[in-house]
């Protein structure tokens, strides 16, 4: 419960100074996060000059937003020894994928009309955003994350190893109270 | 995103089916919160449920408070309006609930279980060791709440409104005093207990609405045709909206969903953290079942108005209430309607719980005090953050809908740096955690505040919430690389162990 310590600090450990699979992958996918976030930024600041936003503006928001919310996950699915390993795949697919189907919904003609013909029950490019960001990453990513928990995400050891740094701190924390 | 459902009134439902239903509703709940109130011995049980929840209860609960009231009136309304352009809020559920396991699950989880954590602003703390990061997260957390909170007492007035007939006022005091006692006496408990209830109902009612939609409509494909004879520009990808603005609102609630405390704070409930594994399959495919009727009524009611099965709308908001009492038994009308109460009550109950948390436990934290009975405290918390969204809600006048707008983008501009991207990253610093949830309240209130007093108008397709979410992102690396390497920003070992996993 006790949430700020100043207790039991290790030495600075920036993900920087290390070498690695995964601090390598981090590190990559911490510049494309800052990346596509100042591209968002750009995208939203060409907005406010006069006439509005240029064509270009929402381009750079179909390819920024899938690279920002790839690269956050795979910050959050890298291990620090072991990278991304099986996950490369998947994530490199959703990514093309979000980024494809905005990058198409922008560039197709606008032609939707009582002749449209109609995939799944809608025209071209309603499908492919309903389909194809609505409902294909939910038949991969979520499957792919409970295949791979077990090696990729988190394992008995690791939950046994956080009790007994849990317990450890417990303790130190403690014994500093009742000093005090 | 409550507003939608307050632009107008809904019209009276008062059929003794619907009544029925809606007593038969809430007698479940009180019997659900005296059960929950006699397992609530310790604070650990009011504001985590004493980390005992199950896989399958966690999931429907935490379905059920994700969506709030807006994905059964006010998002179909949107879409109504503004064609496909309004699914860009609910698209992003095909990647939010498993993005949030991979980055925050298993860290939070875990840190729960090395320390026992109770509230969001606590990892803040335990990551920074910081208990001014601790307290200004907690203080973000509060000022959204207030918005979010008002503008859902007010979305359960209306609602109750609708189906008893009692007045919006009556009703706002009827469903928040109900939310109250089972917030009060069972804690998250009881919420989570009711949540489970209420998104079962949720998901049930909405699987079977947009089954009689397809049925009225000849199927999907007779649906679309039905719109595109009249008003092809509806079904265009971003329907009414400009691609700018679709593309915003995709970016704003995807990114946006890692800093929501009411949805992250469930990590921290699960029984045993190996459940995680099915965690996001199981709540992603919950949401898409209960966002079938947002994305069912929504295009359902285009066609039946283009096609002459309905008569235009006088508001939007009439969208889902007109068409269950054309094309739906009056029984699922009945069971929508009490979905709709469930989700409002549902988000209410949620936030008042963290707001107590907030209150008894980060913001003490934050000054140095400790608070000695956290369980009577935030109880008595829990009741002052009701009566005062509930005035609010009900003495503010059009205030109340100001409130409303911001709380998500509030949330995610002040946590989503601090919390899910420091969370998976050494090099952030305490300086920069700080920076960017200061930046994030600072933005999000000035613009939105300037908006409302009509001294600046955003651009199209350009939020307050997309700006600030971006702009402290960027702030959150940019201080912490100017103070990356300072003594005093390290990690604890076992946190830093967690974040190594």
């Amino acid at each position: 419960m006790t949430a700020a310590s100043p207790s039991a600090a290790s030495p600075s450990t920036s993900l920087d100074d290390r070498s690695g699979a995964g601090n390598r992958t981090k590190r990559f996918a911490r510049f494309a996060l800052i990346g596509s976030s100042v591209a968002i930024a750009v995208a939203y600041g060409s907005a406010f000059q006069e006439g509005g936003a240029p064509g270009w503006a929402p381009w750079l928001l179909a390819l920024g937003i899938p690279t920002a919310l790839v690269a956050v996950m795979i910050m959050g699915a890298v291990r620090e020894k072991t990278g991304l390993k099986r996950l490369a795949i998947p994530f490199a697919f959703v990514g093309i994928l979000l980024a494809v189907v905005f990058c198409l919904a922008l560039a197709l003609p606008p032609n939707e009309s009582a002749q449209s013909r109609l995939f799944l029950g809608l025209p071209l490019r309603a499908a492919l955003v309903v389909y194809g960001v609505g409902l294909l990453p939910t038949l991969i990513l979520p499957i792919v994350y409970a295949l791979t928990f077990e090696t990729q995400t988190l394992t008995t050891e690791d939950v046994l190893k956080v009790r007994e740094l849990g317990a450890a701190y417990a303790k130190r924390h403690d014994g500093r109270r009742s000093e005090e | 995103m409550t507003l939608l459902l307050l632009q107008t009134f809904l019209p009276r439902v008062a059929h003794p089916s619907v009544i029925a239903v809606g007593i038969a509703y809430f007698a479940v709940i009180i019997a659900i919160s005296v059960w929950a109130s006699r397992r609530t011995k310790t604070a650990g049980d009011f504001f985590v449920a004493g980390r005992g929840i199950g896989l399958i209860a966690l999931t429907v609960a935490s379905v059920s408070t994700s969506v709030s009231g807006f994905a059964f009136i006010g998002g179909p309304g949107l879409m109504y309006t503004v064609g496909l352009g309004a699914l860009f809020i609910v698209l992003p559920a095909s990647v939010t609930n498993v993005m949030g396991a991979w980055v925050l699950a298993k860290r939070m989880r875990l840190l729960a279980e090395a320390r026992g954590l109770m509230t969001v602003p606590d990892a803040i703390g335990a990551r920074y060791r910081s208990p001014a990061a601790q307290g200004l997260s907690g203080v973000a957390i509060l000022v959204g709440i207030v918005g979010y909170m008002a503008t859902n007492a007010l979305a359960m007035g209306v609602v109750i409104d609708a189906i008893f007939g009692v007045g919006i006022g009556w009703g706002i005091w009827l469903g928040m005093g109900i939310t109250l006692a089972y917030s009060a006496a069972g804690g998250i408990l009881a919420g989570i207990y009711n949540d489970v209830f209420q998104g079962t109902l949720m998901a049930f009612a909405s699987v079977l609405v947009f089954i009689f939609v397809l049925k009225a409509g000849g199927g999907l494909a007779g649906i679309s045709q039905a719109i595109l004879e009249t008003d092809p520009k509806f079904l265009a990808p971003w329907g009414k909206l400009s691609p700018l603005a679709a593309l915003s609102f995709f970016f704003v609630f995807a990114m946006g969903a890692l800093g929501q405390p009411h949805g992250v704070h469930k990590y921290y409930m699960l029984r045993d953290p190996m459940q995680l594994k099915w965690y996001p399959l199981l709540k992603t495919l919950g949401l898409i079942l209960v966002l079938l009727l947002y994305f069912g009524v929504g295009i359902g009611v285009k066609a039946f108005t283009s096609n002459g099965l309905m008569p235009p709308l006088k508001a939007p908001d009439q969208a889902t209430p007109t068409l269950l009492l054309s094309v739906t038994p009056v029984f699922l009308a009945a069971l929508v309607f009490s979905g709709v109460a469930a989700a409002t009550m549902s988000a209410v109950n949620s936030f008042i719980n963290i707001g107590a948390a907030v209150v008894t436990h980060d913001i003490p934290v934050a000054i140095g005090k400790k608070v000695r009975n956290e369980l009577a405290w935030g109880r008595a918390a829990t009741a002052c953050i009701a009566v005062l969204a509930a005035l609010i809600a009900q003495y503010s006048g059009t205030l109340v809908a100001f409130l409303g707008i911001f709380g998500w983008g509030l949330f995610a501009s002040t946590l989503v740096p601090a919390l899910a991207i420091g969370l998976n990253w050494q090099g952030a610093t305490r300086a920069g955690a700080i920076a960017s949830i200061a930046c994030g309240l600072t933005i999000t209130l000035s613009l939105e505040i300037a908006a409302y007093m009509k001294v600046f108008t955003f651009p199209s397709g350009v939020t307050a919430s997309a700006i600030s979410l971006v702009l402290s992102i960027l702030v959150f690396f940019l201080v912490s690389h100017l103070t990356h390497g300072k003594a005093s920003d390290r990690i604890d070992e076992d946190v830093r162990v967690i974040m190594e996993m």
